[in-house]
């Protein structure tokens, strides 16, 4: 594993400059805003258990590693991962279950908003405090109910669109093409660079 | 489910089916492309062929695409990233060649009139797009069979109005269609053939004009306007629109001397009751925005007193900030500029549970709140959380939503109707002195909205202070004697129904149309047979 704050740096500025490449910038400054509560967490965690160094260093690490997944997420739509995975032989059902899931965390979060709305307008405290704690199940009962039946309408849906179809075409072509293979040739002389001047710089101590 | 149904649909037909809820409606349309039997455990009896195919013996995907169901609840048919691939996930089922694929998503899209959403993310849609997204990625299927279940259940006026041309234009086109409703006035135009279910049975099935001379409140459905209006004139045929109604009228030859239509429907007094407090609700110039939504202002200096004991009923289409303004009575939204009084308090310093003492509030969806085992309990853990139990009055309250069979059963367990009855007493559980609603009859049927229309009237009669939003105009018509209708967030229009539904403007700017019951009664064609009441 990396510790070393010269590399993990170097590693966290090249995905950087890729987010900045993509224009993401912006969305990416949104992520590490919800990112700041964790990595206070780390600090005053590691800081207590081990020292500062391990501290940073395990800061940039989480930055390094969300970005990375930030990058994967915000460029790749959810099918064409689940596509792409079917191209190469994973079951379909196997791979609709990864793309389905990320489609409905946004209806979820505005049933679970509605539903803190319906509750504590009928008195029930609900706020981010200890004290409303023994309510939650107020919160979580009907939003798993809800859950649950959206699940089987879902189910419902999908079957009414031919989702149990033994054949299935894709309408668009997944082929490695000479981007795909420019990309991981990239990816891998990076990890090996990176690999390369974390040794060069242990050696050299 | 269903007993004993003989129902055969022929090609090129408009099949209306209508009937309250739990007349089987939903069970007919799943018996359709086999989700039945397939997909539920039951007891099926008889044979059910689509195209000619026994539904027992092919599976769901070898009938998907003879007869292609849409759905009622319309964010969770659509289960893609992008409106394009929702298009494209039904046709992929089918193994089509990439081609053909990008032809049919273009053209399903052109007659649905959605070609400009395609790269958009469905669930950032209106029920209304979302709804003509989910016809198009059926239709792109080319079904010879096209089934809607209650599509228009959660759609305003003007999504309605646009998602039944879409339909009116499939037909056209020379796709069967087979649409259920418990709102006879939705979709009777374009029907050729009207099928009533009652308790699973079929009970009437015939041309539309034919059917409507029956007797159909008895099976629960909303009679409408102009089919009222033809009996009350004695009309020799049933029309279906209102310019058919006033031209059979024209047609008459004998004159009659009836009471003015103008003051016969059911209008409730309004009765007001001196509340010793003053002006339970007063918004001065409020102005709210979301923190992160697109748009800046979602209420747009609001100015409004409601006085003790009206009924007001804010109306507009979905989107027009009817609800964002109901949050405002019980402080769940702040206003941004401005200021609400609710009973002379100040939203912006009290409390929601303080306020939530002063203000029942009955949301769109029961299942949002409903968290007990038993309705008791449900209903008692409003009033125990705001310290305000009170057996006598609950008791009361039992009483008048006849809810005494059901205290001790598990509330996820009842019907739709039934658990709104539950959140309506849950509502009042705290003995509110203002009542709040929001779409109170969305999905519900004729006998739901008759008891509430009484509800109404009797809490009306102790002086209940009630503000429902609606796009429901029928109804808004006969339980609130005042009107504010709502358009992107402005006041546009507040008055009587009939001040707001005359001023044409207005109701262009809100997007909604007359009621059937305001057109023929205002129409100027009915004065003219009319002269005695000039």
């Amino acid at each position: 594993m990396t510790a070393d704050l010269t590399t993990l740096g170097a590693e966290c500025g090249l995905a950087l400059l890729a987010v900045i490449g993509a224009g993401l910038l912006r969305a990416w400054w949104r992520m590490v805003r919800l990112l700041v509560p964790m990595f206070v967490f780390l600090v005053l965690f590691t800081v207590l258990a081990l020292d500062m160094a391990t501290a940073v260093g395990g800061v940039v690490r989480l930055l390094a590693i969300s970005t990375a997944f930030f990058l994967f997420f915000q460029t790749t739509a959810p099918e064409d991962l689940g596509n792409a995975l079917v191209a190469s032989g994973v079951p379909y059902a196997f791979t609709f279950i990864l793309t389905s899931a990320m489609q409905f965390v946004p209806v979820i979060a505005r049933r679970a908003r509605e539903i803190l709305d319906a509750q504590r307008a009928r008195g029930i405290r609900l706020e981010r405090d200890a004290a409303s704690l023994r309510n939650y199940p107020a919160l979580l009962a009907p939003l798993l109910i809800q859950s649950f039946t959206l699940a089987d309408q879902l189910a419902e849906a999908m079957e009414a669109r031919g989702f149990g179809s033994p054949r299935r075409t894709f309408a668009r072509e997944y082929r490695w093409r000479t981007w795909d293979y420019a990309a991981v040739i990239v990816g891998v002389a990076a990890a090996v660079g990176f690999w390369l001047l974390q040794r060069l710089i242990a050696n050299s101590r | 489910m269903l007993a004993g149904v003989d129902l055969r649909v022929k090609a090129g037909e408009f099949v209306l089916v209508a009937g309250a809820s739990g007349s089987g409606k939903s069970t007919l349309c799943r018996l359709c492309n086999g989700l039945i039997p397939h997909f539920y455990n039951g007891v099926l009896e008889g044979t059910v062929r689509v195209a000619g195919l026994d539904t027992r013996d092919h599976p769901v995907h070898e009938l998907f695409a003879q007869a292609a169901l849409v759905f009622q609840n319309s964010e969770a048919q659509l289960f893609n990233s992008t409106v394009e691939r929702e298009l494209v996930f039904g046709l992929e089922s089918l193994a089509l060649p990439r081609q053909e694929i990008q032809a049919r998503v273009g053209w399903a899209a052109e007659v649905c009139g959605i070609a400009h959403l395609l790269d958009r993310a469905p669930h950032t849609l209106s029920g209304g797009e979302q709804q003509r997204v989910a016809i198009a990625a059926m239709l792109a299927l080319r079904p010879p069979l096209l089934v809607l279940d209650e599509p228009f259940a959660n759609l305003d006026p003007e999504a309605t109005a646009r998602v039944r041309a879409v339909l009116r234009a499939i037909h056209r086109a020379g796709t069967t269609i087979v649409l259920t409703e418990h709102r006879l006035h939705e979709g009777i135009e374009e029907a050729t053939r009207l099928v009533v279910l009652d308790q699973g049975r079929l009970a009437l099935d015939g041309e539309p004009r034919r059917v409507l001379r029956e007797d159909l409140t008895r099976y629960h459905l909303n009679v409408p306007a102009v089919v009222r209006f033809a009996r009350t004139w004695h009309l020799p045929e049933v029309p279906l629109t209102v310019d058919e109604a006033l031209a059979l009228l024209e047609q008459e030859s004998t004159t009659r001397i009836l009471t003015d239509y103008s003051d016969s429907p059911t209008r409730n007094p309004c009765i007001r009751v001196e509340n010793p407090r003053g002006v339970p609700l007063q918004l001065r110039s409020v102005w709210f925005a979301f923190e992160n939504a697109g748009r800046p202002w979602a209420l747009r200096d609001v100015s409004l007193a409601v006085q003790a004991g009206e009924q007001v009923a804010l109306v507009g289409h979905n989107g027009s900030g009817k609800t964002t303004l109901l949050k405002h009575f019980n402080g769940l939204l702040k206003p941004g500029r401005g200021s609400v009084l609710v009973l002379g308090q100040d939203t912006r310093t009290a409390k929601v549970a303080d306020l939530a003492r002063q203000v029942g509030f009955v949301f769109q969806n029961p299942g949002d709140q409903i968290f007990k085992l038993t309705v008791r309990e449900e209903i008692e853990v409003s009033a125990r959380a705001l310290g305000r139990f009170d057996a006598t009055w609950l008791e009361s309250l039992y009483e008048s939503f006849a809810l005494h069979p059901l205290l001790e059963r598990s509330p996820y367990r009842l019907s739709e109707g039934e658990k709104k009855r539950v959140a309506f007493a849950a509502a009042l559980a705290a003995r509110p002195t203002i009542l709040v609603l929001d779409e109170p009859t969305t999905g519900q049927d004729a006998a739901f909205r008759e008891a509430l229309i009484k509800l109404l009237d009797e809490l009306g009669a102790r002086g209940m202070t009630v503000v429902l939003a609606t796009h429901d105009l029928e109804f808004a018509e006969q339980v609130a004697p005042r009107w504010i209708a709502l358009a992107n967030g402005a006041v546009v229009a507040d008055g009587p129904p009939d001040a707001v539904m005359a001023d044409t403007e207005a109701m262009a700017r809100a997007a909604l149309r007359p009621t059937a019951d305001f057109r023929l009664r205002h129409s100027s064609r009915l004065a003219a047979r009319l002269p005695d009441h000039a």
